[in-house]
């Protein structure tokens, strides 16, 4: 049995370890924040995989109504594609920034990654504007306006969301509340800005490209 | 704001991942991925225009291009090549079943773009 001056050194043993624990990482050594992302994201996954298999099964089902081939804009949608693309560059880019302690580069970076998410979200209310307006497509037209609104819609809900996430980690780095030790956070920000890259990669090429 | 004192720990480029998962590619890395991603997509869209390409050579064509430029952006840009394996199976593992799912709902509605009716 151990006598009371073990016990006293296991207590200023166990005391400095907890001073040096970092409450973030799990049992496993990872950083819970980014195990949760994954998770959220794998779930995501399967989300607009259950979209994307709904666009596909109503492909060329509608009774009537305008066909994908009448409505879509390619050069606009390969546009967007290559905006989000440049955003996802932008955005390690950020990171690295950050890492580095180049705080106001970070920010501009991540500045420069959120307008790029603006600029195609606005693109992407131009093209259901356009839809709507110019040929009566809309939710209720048919499948194919209901299982291609209800997917991209959905995903621009996403850019959406991460443009503001984007938006409030600029908004701190104004305020000078932006430091190396926020790496983590902003990579955990960034994981999501790319899952909504490559969910836009699927979409183009499955939605889109293919006839 | 609660910091994470991990983060100030630099690691070099390319280098494996640490215990908590942080590993990271250079930024010459990460232009060169974002060339090649481009390039991919100008290749996507300009494979609509070839005359005469039939129909499964293109849908072939374009879904492994799109694989691979998924393949990238997961990869490098969202450090999985350098993270956990733990990391890896969290998303590899669902997206296995994203994609279970997008065939049994096309078998489910006979909806199969490559195979004859």
């Amino acid at each position: 049995m151990a006598g009371p001056g073990a016990h006293g050194e296991a207590a200023v043993h166990g005391a400095a370890a907890h001073a040096h624990h970092d409450p973030n990482i799990g049992t496993t050594g990872l950083d819970n924040r980014k195990v949760g992302m994954w998770i959220f994201l794998g779930s995501d996954c399967m989300f607009f995989g259950s979209l994307i298999g709904t666009y596909l099964s109503y492909k060329g089902k509608s009774l009537g109504g305008p066909t994908p081939a009448e409505v879509f804009n390619i050069p606009l949608t390969s546009y967007s594609a290559a905006l989000l693309l440049f955003s996802s560059l932008t955005m390690v880019l950020a990171l690295d920034a950050l890492k580095a302690n180049r705080i106001k580069a970070s920010a501009w970076w991540l500045f420069a990654t959120a307008m790029a998410g603006l600029h195609f979200v606005l693109n992407q209310v131009y093209e259901f504007a356009e839809f709507v307006l110019h040929y009566g497509l809309t939710l209720h037209t048919s499948l194919f306006g209901s299982s291609f609104f209800v997917l991209t819609g959905f995903h621009g809900a996403h850019v959406t969301g991460g443009v503001i996430w984007l938006l409030i980690w600029v908004g701190l780095a104004m305020r000078g509340k932006l430091d190396p030790r926020d790496y983590t956070k902003v990579e955990v920000a960034g994981l999501y800005w790319h899952f909504v890259d490559i969910v836009w990669i699927a979409i183009f090429t499955i939605i889109y490209l293919i006839p | 704001m609660a910091h994470d004192p991990h983060a100030a720990v630099a690691h070099p480029p390319d280098a494996p991942a640490p215990a908590h998962g942080g590993g990271h590619a250079t930024v010459k890395t990460y232009v060169n991925v974002a060339v090649i991603l481009v390039v991919i997509t100008a290749i996507e869209v300009a494979t609509l225009y070839v005359p005469g390409i039939p129909k499964a050579l293109l849908v072939i064509s374009l879904l492994l291009m799109s694989a691979a430029k998924f393949v990238l952006v997961v990869g490098f840009f969202m450090h999985l090549r350098y993270d956990h394996n733990i990391m890896r199976s969290l998303f590899i593992g669902p997206l296995i079943l994203a994609i279970c799912i997008i065939v049994a709902l096309m078998a489910l509605f006979s909806a199969f773009i490559l195979l004859p009716r």
